[in-house]
């Protein structure tokens, strides 16, 4: 049942169209120029978008394979690129789990509960989230070699350590989540303790079943995060064994060699996972999960 | 089952800043009543019964129910079970799982637990919607989930927030009749929050008058608590007269002429004097009055009981078929009068009309009431 619409409406649909067309190229083009890259034989930055004489040693490299050159030499994998994936993946699940456990319940405080400060108490946590990790990048380092005296485990070199450290940057979630806190009318939980709910109980099986929506998109947010970041991460590992992806990849890039071939395939790789867990956790980003629940 | 007893409550939800939102609040209300909150939109009847609930806290009094003190016992311990003005179904679940959803969590047995469910769903006419979820229902049948997920809990006392509010007026009557069923057959102890004067009028053993709050230092703004004819008959003060009643009472103002003990003689501010059967005894000649007169208590200037004649000029008539309302202005007040249906009135002519003795009401110049001494019905 479209509407029906005048002429000057379909004109701007289409003008519409074309410019979402030229933005999603826009996008895309970069995209498609590392592709290009990883599939392009030796190492260049330059050169046609179609590869002509393409080749999978960098893909091969990248997976772990040896391969065979020009003069016949075998050529072990230089770096664990696979391991350094897995590293990524695990450190960027768990500290998106426990972001969004955390950011969550604080979220749930300052939505729900009175206590005094609270006000003030948001607005620090955004403002102190204003300055850039990389400013602080030497304090982390501080703070963590402090931390490798007493407890190992959680201190430099660890990847516990590093999820820690992303731990730190939940603020924006907290507002977040607490927006959408408020939207949901607060006689529901009311209304659940009046059946009997404890106030974890109307928490739990009341408001975050609602909230699923939000919480989807705030875990693919931090894990994005996770995966892409590279100072914290960068100063607080060390062993070439514990790199996450965003920072072994750099070590294709030195001075003396820029592997732009190697490094492509790397990139597309870290790319994988984000792609997968954004195409998982679509299925949660629905709308309309609080129709029907309150009058008006 | 049980009663509810409130002792000088007062409520501010944010004290020393705002006004106070109920002040001296007192009731008593006993095992197996059916009170009504009425009162004009802000005046603290949701507010009230959030505090019987224990959704808010109270500011200062007691609140007992049973014959306990429950100011500090949370929500579910109380043994209310309310619907909330604004339904506050759970949206991911179904409607069988909201209705349960209580029970559950206190862990009331399967079978018991089914079986409150059934019976609830098939009084409230929920049982073909049982799997659907809130957002597939219509407004009514979600009013009759919040009533169901109520009534499962087997509350002692039940609490109602404007229940019927967002029903059309067939299924209003429908649920409206429903619900006194309800209440005689299980006879909890049911408070009810309505702007509907024939829903008040209707289902109520008492009604509860509330007032907001001004600044004028009021000591209390519960106007009055009794029995709906009481109300009707018999009202404490101007508020109460002119809210309950519908169309509204007119008011005449005036001064006594004339104080008695059985008949009091009133000269109004137009000039002509009246006589109410009105026990004025405390007041004195010259003082300023008010009189009230109910649209459905004047009558035709031949009937026998027209003691005093009211002379005004016609705004509108309204026919409604089994009744005509005549919209008059009487020395620059609206006045409005119920006839017979028919009765002709042209716009803009005059109009008498007559007002008997009895039909008539008299306050002081504070709004307080002068007792009467004869209640008046038309027919
Ligand atoms: N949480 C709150 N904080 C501060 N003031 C409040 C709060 N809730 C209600 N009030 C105020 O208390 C007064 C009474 O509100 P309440 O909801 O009890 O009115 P009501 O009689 O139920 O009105 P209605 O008939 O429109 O539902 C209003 O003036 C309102 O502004
Ligand atoms: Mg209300």
């Amino acid at each position: 049942m479209a509407m029906v619409e005048s002429k000057s409406v379909i004109y701007r649909k289409l003008a519409a169209h074309a410019f979402l067309w030229f933005f999603l190229a826009l996008i895309i083009f970069p995209l498609l120029m590392v592709i290009a890259i990883s599939f392009r034989t030796g190492n260049f930055a330059v050169g046609d978008i179609i590869p002509s004489n393409p080749t999978l040693d960098h893909w091969r490299l990248a997976l772990g394979m040896s391969i065979i050159d020009e003069a016949g030499r075998t050529i072990p994998p230089p770096f664990p690129v696979l391991l350094w994936l897995w590293n990524s993946v695990k450190v960027a699940v768990i500290s998106a789990i426990l972001i969004v456990a955390l950011s969550t319940t604080c979220a749930y405080a300052f939505a729900r509960l009175r206590f005094s400060g609270r006000s003030l108490l948001l607005k620090a946590m955004l403002i102190f989230q204003m300055f850039p990790a990389v400013l602080a990048l030497v304090a982390y380092y501080a703070l963590f070699s402090r931390i490798t005296e007493y407890f190992p485990p959680l201190g430099l070199n660890t990847h516990p350590g590093l999820i820690f450290a992303y731990l730190g940057g939940i603020a924006l979630h907290v507002w977040t989540i607490k927006g959408y806190f408020e939207t949901i009318d607060k006689s529901l939980e009311e209304s659940a303790m009046l059946d009997g709910a404890s106030p974890w109980q109307a928490f739990r099986l009341i408001l975050l079943p609602l909230s699923v929506p939000i919480l989807a998109v705030v875990f693919i947010l931090a894990f994005i995060t996770a995966i892409t970041e590279y100072p914290v991460a960068s100063i607080l590992l060390q062993d070439e064994a514990k790199l996450t992806l965003a920072v072994g990849s750099q070590y294709y890039l030195n001075p003396q060699e820029y592997k732009w071939g190697d490094f492509a395939a790397a990139a597309v790789m870290s790319g994988l996972p984000i792609t997968l867990v954004f195409l998982l956790a679509q299925r949660w980003l629905v709308g309309g999960l609080t129709a029907g629940g309150v009058k008006g | 089952m049980a009663d509810v007893k409130i002792d000088h409550l007062v409520k501010n939800y944010n004290p020393g800043v705002a006004r106070d939102v109920l002040r001296d609040i007192n009731l008593d209300i006993k095992e197996g009543e059916f009170v009504v909150f009425v009162g004009p939109s802000g005046c603290g009847k949701s507010t009230l019964l959030r505090a019987i609930a224990g959704l808010d806290d109270i500011t200062s009094g007691d609140l007992y129910i049973g014959g306990k003190r429950m100011n500090d016992v949370p929500p579910v311990n109380r043994g209310v079970g309310m619907v909330f003005q604004s339904y506050a179904l759970y949206p991911h679940m179904t409607v069988r799982e909201n209705l349960a959803f209580g029970l559950k969590i206190k862990k009331v047995d399967k079978a018991i637990a089914k079986e409150r469910v059934a019976q609830a769903s098939a009084m409230l006419g929920l049982d073909s919607f049982l799997e659907r979820k809130p957002k597939a229902l219509s407004g009514g049948q979600r009013q009759r989930v919040a009533i169901g997920r109520a009534l499962v809990q087997h509350p002692d006392v039940f609490l109602l927030d404007e229940p019927l509010s967002n029903l059309d007026a067939a299924l209003r009557v429908k649920t409206r009749i429903e619900l006194a069923r309800m209440h005689q057959e299980r006879g909890s102890t049911t408070i009810y929050v309505t702007h509907d004067q024939v829903e008040a009028m209707t289902l109520a053993n008492k009604i509860v008058v509330l007032s907001p709050l001004t600044d004028d230092g009021a000591a209390s703004n519960l106007e009055q608590f009794g029995p709906p004819l009481d109300l009707y008959h018999a009202p404490a003060n101007r508020f109460v007269a002119g809210f309950i009643g519908s169309p509204k009472m007119n008011f005449l103002g005036g001064m006594i002429e004339e104080a008695g003990a059985q008949r009091t003689r009133i000269k109004l501010d137009t000039g002509v004097s009246l006589t109410a059967s009105v026990d004025s005894s405390r007041g004195r000649a010259g003082d300023k009055v008010e009189v009230g007169i109910r649209p459905e208590h004047t009558v035709l200037l031949d009937d026998p009981r027209a003691d005093n004649r009211i002379t005004g000029t016609v705004q509108v008539a309204e026919h409604l078929g089994a009744e005509t309302f005549v919209y008059l202005e009487v020395g620059g007040k609206d006045f409005t009068v119920k006839v017979r249906p028919e009765t002709p009135a042209v716009p803009q002519s005059q109009f008498d009309i007559g007002v008997p003795a009895d039909a008539c009401y008299l306050f002081d110049a504070k709004g307080q009431a002068f007792p009467r001494t004869a209640r008046f019905n038309r027919t």
